[in-house]
């Protein structure tokens, strides 16, 4: 069982990280980051890193991602080609 | 342009995995990482620094010099955004006209943007985003009860997961929720403008103070008296407190001077 | 933590690097290019913490409760160092991005390389 969770969450990091750089839309790229950040602090806190996950997860997605969408406020929300 | 990131990217991974196929497994528990240095954190951790949370006691006893540049890289990094300079940010709606890029017209969107009441705006003119009192009511709720969890993760980080940063990211995560609750103007007086500069280097001042400290205790600088739990214990706490103090208002800080 | 020759987690790892690699390299867009240097960042991190972790293994933290064996403390306190420098460098570079857009008009390094 516990190689069936590390499989699942090894594909949904890679799929979240293509679908980061595949992402037009630099909201759905922060956002699909975001996910991808606290699949990270799940595959964290099963490998024994309890501080870390909490880390990642405080980091992940309250202060980077906000300051993403700040970012994105200020400047353009598309990426051109 | 693209080919030739794909064959970079490819130059670069396919080294990587030639070299982390001579590793060990990685969940086996006789690895080299496991029985040099590590061992012997494991071992004499708790009765010579103090510490029941090892990563703790790493961070600030074993390893105390690496956490001491860690404040300073985050100090600097504030440093450098304040820097910059200020009051030549414009919102998204004004573009410039020169080379017919954009059309400098306040009420245009984005041409290739998906259409929609509020399509490509993230934002109002003046950079205040109408919040939905849902939203609003539960981070008003919760607030109070996240502030006890990073005081009592600051306080109990040398017997449970947690600690200094972690303490750090959520008051800067709770004063985010708030600033974008309740505006930016209301929560930044949370913290007195003649205090900001001191809190802001209170992790490299401490680091320094409680360096001094050791040296005068040990002879060596950042040195803990071994075997004296309780010198060991103030040492670290004084740590643990100005790193999540002193990391939460600059994340805060962060926060705030990227919305003007 | 399958075998086939190779070890899975370690080659998942380095897939990410290559990904944030690609994303930093060949995307024009600034905010891209950053989202693949934190892709990057994390991956390391979770390389390190795969390297120290062991199967069935205890979090680091001598408590009532926890046994042998027990991940390694060092990378959990690398990593902890690696994502507050992952933070202070997104956040200067967020605001350079602003500032660029600002005096600019644009976050596209090729249009950036084209102006005068």
């Amino acid at each position: 069982m516990s190689d069936v969770f590390d499989v699942t969450m090894l594909a949904l990091l890679i799929a979240t990280a293509v679908a980061v750089a595949r992402a037009r839309d630099l909201l759905a790229a922060v956002v699909l980051f975001s996910i991808y950040g606290l699949t990270m602090t799940l595959v964290w806190q099963h490998r024994g890193a309890p501080d870390v996950a909490m880390t990642e997860a405080a980091v992940g997605a309250g202060v980077t991602t906000v300051l993403f969408f700040i970012t994105i406020a200020r400047t353009t929300r598309r990426e051109k080609r | 342009m693209r080919g030739w990131a794909w064959l970079l990217a490819l130059a670069v991974a396919l080294p990587l995995v030639v070299g982390v196929a001579g590793l060990p497994p990685h969940d086996a528990p006789d690895a080299p990482i496991h029985t040099h240095v590590g061992a012997r954190y494991l071992e004499r951790g708790v009765e010579e620094t103090g510490m029941k949370n090892l990563v703790t006691a790493v961070l600030l006893n074993y390893r105390g010099f690496d956490t001491f540049i860690e404040v300073v890289v985050i100090f600097t990094a504030l440093a450098a955004v304040l820097a910059l300079p200020r009051g030549a940010v414009r919102p998204a709606s004004r573009r410039r006209t020169e080379d017919g890029r954009g059309t400098g017209d306040p009420g245009a969107a984005d041409p290739d943007a998906p259409a929609g009441a509020n399509a490509g705006r993230l934002a109002d003119v003046d950079g205040e985003v109408p919040v939905s009192p849902v939203v609003g009511f539960v981070v008003r709720l919760l607030a109070p009860f996240m502030a006890l969890f990073a005081i009592a993760m600051l306080f109990r980080g040398h017997v449970t997961p947690g600690g200094g940063f972690q303490a750090a990211a959520v008051f800067a995560a709770i004063f985010i929720a708030l600033g974008l609750v309740m505006g930016r103007a209301r929560v930044g007086r949370l913290v007195s403008g003649r205090a900001q500069p001191w809190l802001q280097a209170a992790g490299p001042l401490a680091f320094a103070a409680v360096a001094w400290a050791g040296w005068r205790l040990t002879g060596h600088f950042l040195g803990y008296p071994m075997h004296d739990h309780t010198a060991q214990e103030a040492m670290a706490l004084v740590l643990e407190v100005a790193i999540g103090v002193g990391g939460g208002v600059i994340l805060a800080r962060l926060f705030l001077s990227m919305e003007t | 933590m399958l075998l086939f020759g190779l070890d899975l987690d370690y080659v998942a790892i380095v897939a990410l690097f290559g990904i944030g690699l690609y994303m930093l390299v060949a995307k024009s867009n600034l905010l891209k290019k950053l989202l693949g240097l934190n892709v990057m960042e994390t991956s390391v991190f979770a390389f390190l913490v795969t390297a120290g972790m062991v199967e069935g293994g205890d979090p680091p933290i001598l408590v009532a409760g926890t046994g042998a064996p027990f991940a390694s403390p060092i990378p959990h306190a690398m990593v902890l160092t690696g994502i507050v420098v992952a933070v202070s460098v997104t956040a200067v570079a967020l605001a350079l991005i602003v500032q660029i857009h600002a005096h600019y008009g644009t976050i596209e390094v090729d249009e950036l390389k084209e102006l005068p």
